[in-house]
């Protein structure tokens, strides 16, 4: 014990979190720059071609698989808004107004991040899991060793996929969320809430709206893929450890959507957009 | 000229050459001052238990691990200051054999077998096609190119990496344990096949085992790593001369002997019981 | 015995009678194939009776080079072209008996029982 009184084991678990997280940042930091490096030599260079087959069978992988899913998800985020938004407007006699809350709400915020929750738990798990069985069975040494490169390869692919497939899905979520409330005021609040729905929504929406969405989406999708392949390539010990690197994929990534999430729309805000 | 090298020479030139490896995990020391020549043609067989570091001296040799100290050189070249493409360019030279064979789960035996070519040559579909033909046969797998690597058995799954590793025509191969997990049949089909690729085509090979019948069948020198130390590099008479002899009394030649008899007395179980087990089990009965 | 990888390793080609006695040199590795492979075709485009191919100055050769030997076989098997190897050094054998290919090709000693 120190004279502070705080118990000196506290003091080095709190440090020794620091660091862990510090160096994992420090490691998706690198996976990033060099996944940059490749896509840009791909753009730029003649040379090293783009796996075009590869990027659609991920493409395939993260968000076909996933349209289902998030669709159905934000059918239910459309429905939730407007029951719970509606009662409260009703004493001002704004009820129509339920349509202009559900469009900001759903394009600026809620399409993409419930989105990249949904594919966090879907693509980001699946690609954890895949890279890391990768590790596990000695593939991705077998790669290096026949002198291709894991980032370029594996990492480049699933990050653009994701990247691409996000942005897209994101924006079936927004309409999504949109036909939610609206099916919703039409079924079971009433002509104050249905009628003009889409014209109000069409009035209040700014295009703004709708691309700021969009560019949380594109982060989001990077964060996610990004987190994915890192906890997936660093797997070590067994199936135990692809185990682990999924749930760990799961929660990093949807911490880093929220916290994301909130960096946008601090930087959104302070630019007035 | 090539021609030459039937037998290997001892004074030509390392095809590899590794001196004073040192690798730390941690603080923990896996490799503790390595040195070891392997000759153009020969065949090298690494022995060594459980955690000796053989595996680890193995990744470093193609490169996949970095030293804390020494250097490893393949063709002259020290893979420990190469930039990636330079080492890249020296791994199209070699080739190996990963214990699971590690084949690309998601290609068919024959796309696994295709890809280096693909990737690193500018060879036209059609004759990689007859390269991969070409290749499976030689590992008595043609009938295997359109399976998926989860169809085949374990010991398909090793030939079908080997086939893979020999795509390029490496001058070296190395094999990390080829016959784990083998039935004694395949195994010694693999045997053969490494004696083939050396005796016929001149491949230096690199074999990390423990199996001391596969390392006796097809070494022309061998290495005994314990605890991070190359203990003995020997022709392969010489093992053979340990293993049939009588208990020396010498603490290391008595320590190879029991590891290459499989003995269940020896220095090596002496080892294990200097481990202070007296004292361990009195303190947690509270000190003498 | 590093030929510069542009130059084509078929040294020459001779008429004797019906017949086109090739005669290839060097090492004949992943970056000499191709040529390797066309000269070898373009052989075939002058309609010889039988193609010769003489390895006696082949010192080294990859599979891709037995490669371009298979498919050089496949396209005379289709045009009626006989085909026939001579002067394999040993190294060049081994690498024909290690892929059993020697039971495809007609390998011959000397060039007179390639022509006879």
């Amino acid at each position: 014990m120190d004279r502070a009184g705080i118990p000196i084991y506290l003091v080095r678990w709190a440090g020794a979190q620091v660091l862990t997280a510090l160096g994992r940042i420090g490691g998706m930091a690198i996976l990033l720059s060099v996944t940059a490096r490749w896509v840009y030599k791909a753009i730029f260079t003649p040379k090293a071609r783009f796996d075009v087959e590869g990027l659609t069978v991920q493409m395939v992988r993260v968000g076909v698989k996933s349209v289902g899913v998030v669709a159905l998800v934000q059918i239910f985020i459309g429905v939730i808004l407007a029951l719970q938004m509606t009662p409260p407007l009703e004493p001002f006699g704004q009820e129509g107004m339920v349509s202009n809350i559900i469009g900001v709400a759903g394009f600026r915020m809620l399409g993409p991040i419930i989105t990249a929750v949904v594919l966090s738990g879907f693509a980001g798990a699946s690609i954890a899991a895949e890279l890391g069985t990768m590790v596990v069975s000695e593939e991705i040494e077998a790669m290096e060793a026949i002198a291709l490169n894991p980032i370029r390869y594996l990492v480049v692919p699933r990050i653009l996929a994701t990247f691409v497939m996000t942005i897209l899905l994101t924006i079936v979520a927004d309409w999504m969320i949109a036909v939610g409330g609206w099916v919703t005021s039409r079924l079971v609040l009433g002509p104050e809430s249905y009628v003009g729905y889409w014209v109000r929504m069409r009035e209040q929406l700014r295009y703004r709206d709708f691309v700021t969405g969009l560019i949380q989406a594109g982060v989001f999708g990077i964060l996610i893929s990004l987190i994915a392949c890192h906890e997936g390539l660093k797997v070590t010990g067994g199936a135990e450890g692809v185990g682990r690197a999924t749930t760990k994929t799961v929660v990093y990534s949807i911490v880093a959507i929220v916290i994301a999430a909130c960096i946008c729309t601090m930087i959104f805000y302070a630019f007035e957009l | 000229m090539v021609e030459t090298q039937e037998q290997p020479v001892r004074t030509a030139t390392p095809v590899i050459s590794v001196v004073d490896l040192v690798k730390r995990f941690d603080s923990k020391t896996v490799l503790d001052g390595v040195t070891l020549d392997v000759f153009p043609g020969e065949t090298m067989v690494i022995m060594g238990g459980s955690g000796c570091g053989k595996s680890t001296l193995l990744r470093h040799m193609i490169g996949s691990m970095q030293p804390n100290e020494g250097s490893v050189r393949l063709f002259g070249e020290d893979l420990v200051v190469l930039s990636e493409d330079q080492l890249n360019a020296v791994r199209k030279r070699f080739g190996i054999l990963f214990q699971s064979g590690a084949l690309f789960n998601s290609m068919t035996v024959g796309e696994n077998v295709a890809l280096p070519l693909n990737e690193h040559t500018d060879l036209d579909e059609a004759t990689i096609d007859i390269m991969v033909r070409i290749k499976l046969e030689l590992v008595g797998l043609r009938e295997a190119v359109d399976l998926m690597p989860a169809e085949i058995s374990g010991g398909m799954k090793k030939r079908a990496g080997l086939a893979r590793a020999i795509a390029l025509d490496p001058e070296i191969l190395f094999y990390d344990e080829p016959s784990a997990g083998l039935d004694p049949v395949t195994s010694a089909e693999i045997d053969q096949l490494i004696m083939d690729l050396t005796g016929k085509l001149g491949v230096t090979s690199v074999v990390v085992t423990h199996e001391m019948d596969s390392a006796f069948r097809i070494a022309d020198r061998m290495g005994m790593l314990d605890k991070g130390r190359m203990l003995k590099i020997a022709p392969r008479a010489e093992f053979e001369a340990i293993r049939d002899g009588e208990a020396t009394g010498d603490e290391m030649t008595d320590l190879i002997r029991q590891f290459l008899r499989g003995d269940s007395e020896g220095p090596i179980t002496d080892r294990r019981r200097e481990t202070g087990y007296e004292e361990d089990i009195l303190e947690m009965a509270g000190g003498p | 015995m590093n030929q510069d990888s542009h130059s084509s390793p078929v040294q020459s080609e001779r008429w004797v009678g019906r017949a086109t006695v090739v005669e290839v040199a060097g090492d004949i590795d992943l970056h000499r194939s191709s040529q390797f492979q066309q000269s070898l075709l373009d052989v075939v485009d002058r309609n010889p009776e039988r193609i010769v191919v003489d390895l006696g100055g082949v010192g080294y050769m990859d599979s891709s080079g037995v490669a371009s030997l298979v498919k050089l076989l496949s396209r005379t098997r289709k045009t009626g072209v006989g085909l026939r190897l001579v002067g394999l050094t040993r190294r060049v054998q081994s690498v024909f008996e290690i892929t059993r290919l020697n039971t495809v090709f007609e390998i011959c000693q000397t060039e007179e029982e390639a022509l006879a």
